[in-house]
């Protein structure tokens, strides 16, 4: 089973991105995905209430293809977005959060911590768009919540710099590290399964933003061996949000 | 033919890179089937770039099949008068690489550019600037302004545009390739989704030119997206290799 974890769905500015869920399905069945983690751009970027909305009517018309990360925009919305990552579980029923983060409005703040708090009560897996050391701030704080980090550091805030996302990912057991990159660097996987084993390495291709085929090939042409592959390419992702059931 | 426009041989200083050697660089490219690959020694960008042209072309003249060097020029010591270093360019240069992002220089104030582009315009040599070694953000960048300027100043040169990835960086190169016929777009950074194929359908085949940025990135990954891409038969077979042989001047070998 190969899962993404990674996927955009909607509409973004700013990312040049417009992404409805028949396109993304059917390149994932072009791949041979069976499913895909996808979050709803207006709401990462602009109005969360309104982008989970849209989203939760997308998982509902590809129930078995489609699984919703909950968005929130901002860290600011206190109570609003603890009662939102509420509706987006037990109405929704999505199954993990994904936030971004930049350097002018950094979610390595304490308004960040009740909201991991909230992951944790709510068992959902967080993919975030981190430096390794916003990890490390938010990981010291709330240790036990279950934390991707989405590009595994082969983003331009963490200027690229996988080997600094490892030795994150060394120091915090609940810390993974997720693939999705322009970054395509010789042994970035190898070196990450060296230094964490292959089940703290998660599968994504950040689709519509970057080309799937690059980022699978990118994986699979490696020197690992084929367990190590699956479970980075679906195992992991699969028992972090509790799909193995 | 599948040609590779953008690699290297040498060390990489920031981390480890098991294969380095004219050897491994060219078996490396083999075991992705890539027939030719295009180097320089990454010793030119850091240590010495003549010392480095000797590297490259030693490497070449070893593996002739597998092996095209392309030189690389930048400034000497400004106490030396310009001739110091000047690279000589003839027929048996395939073509030059600028990287003034590691050789700190104004690639628009340096008299050996402008010298360096006259020449190569007039032997029909390709000039390649990349935008970055690899598409890693923490590596220096040349500026993109500086690139467009400097093509729109030499518009006679052949001109090989590498290591643009996505957004503003891609809608410049398709500018200048729209603009200046002599301006070819090299793959290895270009990541986005679907973005062959959108090249392709804006400025054509005839001016794409396959590159992986072996072996600092991954050849396999470089490949799929053209091997993938929704373009036609004719025209992935130029972007892998028709188009660097015609521009390289190897349709005879």
């Amino acid at each position: 089973m190969i899962i993404d974890a990674h996927v955009h769905i909607g509409k973004s500015a700013r990312l040049q991105i417009e992404a409805g869920a028949d396109m993304l399905v059917r390149v994932a069945d072009e791949l041979g995905f069976d499913r895909i983690f996808c979050t709803d751009l207006t709401a990462l970027f602009y109005d969360m209430f309104e982008g989970n909305r849209l989203l939760a009517e997308e998982m509902r018309r590809h129930p078995d293809r489609i699984i919703g990360y909950a968005s929130i925009h901002s860290t600011r919305f206190h109570q609003a977005a603890l009662d939102e990552l509420d509706r987006c579980r037990n109405d929704y029923g999505m199954r993990g959060l994904k936030i971004y983060s930049t350097p002018e409005a950094t979610i390595a703040e304490p308004a960040m911590i009740p909201i991991l708090e909230k992951c944790v009560e709510l068992d959902f897996v967080v993919l975030a768009h981190t430096t390794p050391q916003e990890c490390e701030f938010l990981l010291g704080a709330v240790p036990e919540c279950k934390f991707m980090m989405a590009h595994a550091g082969g983003q331009p805030f963490a200027k690229g710099d996988w080997n600094r996302a490892i030795m994150a990912a060394q120091r915090f057991e609940n810390l993974y590290l997720e693939t999705a990159s322009s970054t395509i660097d010789t042994n970035f996987l190898e070196s990450a399964v060296a230094a964490l084993g292959p089940h703290k390495i998660v599968f994504g291709t950040d689709t519509p933003l970057l080309d799937p085929w690059t980022q699978l090939v990118k994986i699979r042409q490696t020197r690992l061996d084929q367990q190590s592959l699956d479970l980075i390419l679906g195992g992991n992702i699969a028992r972090l949000a509790g799909l193995s059931s | 033919m599948i040609i590779d426009c953008h690699a290297y041989i040498g060390k990489w200083p920031y981390w480890p890179v098991p294969d380095s050697t004219g050897d491994e660089v060219a078996a490396l490219a083999a075991g992705a089937g890539i027939d030719r690959a295009v180097i320089t020694s990454t010793r030119s960008l850091f240590v010495s770039w003549p010392d480095g042209n000797q590297e490259a072309r030693q490497a070449a003249a070893a593996r002739p099949e597998r092996l095209i060097a392309f030189a690389v020029a930048g400034p000497g010591e400004l106490s030396h008068s310009l001739d110091a270093h000047r690279l000589e360019l003839d027929n048996t240069v395939r073509g030059v690489r600028l990287f003034p992002q590691f050789h700190t220089y104004h690639l628009l104030y340096e008299p050996f550019v402008d010298l360096l582009c006259e020449q190569a315009a007039a032997l029909r040599i390709p000039v390649q600037l990349p935008l970055r070694v690899l598409m890693n953000w923490g590596m220096p960048m040349l500026d993109l302004g500086w690139m467009a300027a400097i093509v729109g100043r030499h518009p006679a040169t052949p001109w090989i545009l590498s290591g643009l990835n996505y957004f503003h960086e891609l809608r410049v190169g398709l500018a200048l390739m729209r603009r200046y016929p002599t301006v070819y777009l090299e793959t290895s950074c270009i990541q986005g989704f679907d973005a062959i194929r959108k090249v392709v359908e804006e400025v054509g085949s005839d001016r794409l030119l396959f590159g992986t940025g072996l072996p600092l990135q991954n050849a396999a990954a470089g490949m799929a997206k053209v091997c993938h891409a929704r373009i036609s038969d004719a025209g992935r077979e130029a972007v892998l290799g028709g188009n660097a042989l015609r521009l390289l001047k190897l349709e005879d070998q």
